[in-house]
């Protein structure tokens, strides 16, 4: 822990989708620099908490901080980097022009540079002028890295980002979020590889059906270990269910 | 403004290396005419070509209709919209980008339609082009405002082809009027009423500050 004070403060967040209860009302506080796992079953509300956190949904209820502030939406956008489900790229433009483009909209001193500079870390020179449509998974996530990265982001928000990832480019970007966690940058990585998350994290959240369970105390944890708490955790969270609906 | 400026840029530029937003609307445009053609043949009798500046005008808003519906569908592909929400900026210059970018598709169409409309309907339109184009790119303002705005609501609903036209259309009543009385003024005396002029630049400044403002809004879950 870096000891700066919360990057990420959430109390009572809760989003609902009509009657659907995505996320309930949950506590939540990531110090400045650190890097939290978000981990949980299919549906558990992992990649709303991230959408909420992000700004492209309003919460249903509760407060959100980031950095100790109540700064705007704009400014908050700012601060934040991310990786979604998707690649948010254009598949008609090129990587080199889908970054640029990002690099425009985030206001970057020379987009054309910052991307030239992205591509090449991301081992994408070769192709950067090719059209986005024509990539394989793994190429569009590593421009969607790229994209993410454009404005040097203080908090960076990762939905599964090693999705679609051959292992080379797969441990480049854990190499990535170690300089990250190094420059005490601030991540939320969703993730459904455990050794990812034990090697990443120094927190670990658990999610199931919305939820939030009892965490295991540490990062940074054998691998093993945390597997095994992790399907405790969540068959208690199944358990306890079914005994509300019996 | 830099963000309005490279949303407009990257709409023109996939529209220029796809084409079939533009292509779709043109030929939709022209059979439009076409069938208008059949359905009110031109009447070469004093005051037989009073009906045209309305069918012009119904072709002109049926193939923005079809543009604007296509609008947002690129911004569904890997999640594009979600990139744009993230952008650190007022969302409305992301509004004003896309709507400058479908003025100017519709703008391109107007000039076709009303190519075929002058070859189908028998018109010498060269003395008021000048006054045309301009009650064109007005009513191209109105249309196009409230239109995006309204695409990128009903883009994520699951009928999103029939719920564009239910809320834009009867919407567009007033600049229909405006643009209608407008052109009519040009036909018949060859020069636009000043009511009408005035109902267009009202409908497109209100229609734009609304459209600006409720973007915000539009691109959250």
């Amino acid at each position: 822990m870096s000891g700066r004070g919360p990057a990420i403060e959430a109390h009572g967040l809760t989003r609902r989708f009509g009657p659907v209860v995505a996320l309930r009302p949950l506590d939540l506080r990531v110090e400045a620099g650190t890097t939290l796992a978000v981990l949980g079953p299919n549906g558990a509300g992992k990649s709303t908490l991230l959408r909420l956190l992000a700004g492209l949904a309003r919460p249903s209820g509760g407060t959100l901080r980031l950095a100790d502030t109540d700064e705007d939406r704009v400014r908050r956008r700012r601060r934040i980097g991310m990786i979604g489900h998707e690649t948010f790229l254009y598949p008609a433009l090129t990587a080199r022009e889908n970054l640029v483009l990002a690099g425009r909209l985030w206001g970057v001193a020379d987009p054309a540079a910052r991307a030239a500079q992205l591509l090449e870390e991301q081992d994408l020179g070769a192709a950067a002028d090719r059209p986005v449509a024509a990539f394989s998974r793994g190429m569009g996530q590593r421009v969607a890295i790229a994209r993410a990265l454009v404005h040097d982001p203080e908090i960076l928000l990762l939905d599964e980002p090693f999705t679609g990832l051959d292992p080379t480019a797969a441990d480049r970007l854990a190499e990535r979020l170690r300089e990250a966690h190094t420059a005490q940058r601030t991540t939320v990585l969703v993730t459904h590889d455990l050794g990812r998350a034990a090697q990443l994290a120094d927190a670990v959240l658990v999610l199931v059906r919305g939820s939030a369970h009892e965490a295991p105390p540490d990062g940074h944890a054998d691998a093993t270990r945390l597997a095994d708490q992790y399907r405790q955790i969540v068959e208690a969270a199944s358990r306890s269910r079914s005994e509300v609906t019996a | 403004m830099n963000v309005l400026l490279a949303i407009l840029g990257k709409d023109l530029l996939i529209e220029w290396r796809r084409r079939d937003r533009l292509v779709a609307m043109s030929v939709f445009a022209v059979l439009v005419v076409l069938i208008l053609y059949f359905a009110a043949p031109p009447n070469r009798a004093e005051g037989g070509h009073a009906h045209v500046p309305g069918l012009l005008w119904v072709a002109y808003v049926f193939a923005t209709v079809l543009g604007l519906g296509r609008s947002f569908a690129l911004e569904l592909e890997n999640e594009a919209m979600s990139g744009l929400a993230l952008a650190p900026a007022d969302r409305g210059w992301i509004f004003l980008g896309k709507a400058l970018a479908n003025v100017l598709i519709v703008m391109v169409v107007q000039l076709l339609t009303a190519f075929a409309f002058a070859l189908a309907f028998d018109l010498d339109l060269w003395p008021i082009a000048p006054a045309l184009a301009g009650v064109s790119v007005l009513g191209a303002i109105g249309l196009c405002s409230l239109g995006t705005l309204f695409s990128a609501m009903a883009v994520r609903t699951t009928n999103r082809e029939v719920m564009l036209p239910l809320l834009m259309l009867p919407l567009m009543i007033p600049v229909l009027l405006g643009a209608v009385r407008a052109t009519q003024g040009l036909f018949e005396d060859g020069a636009v009423p000043a009511s009408a002029l005035q109902l267009l630049l009202v409908t497109d400044g209100v229609f734009l500050i609304v459209s600006f403002l409720g973007f915000e809004y539009v691109l959250d879950d």
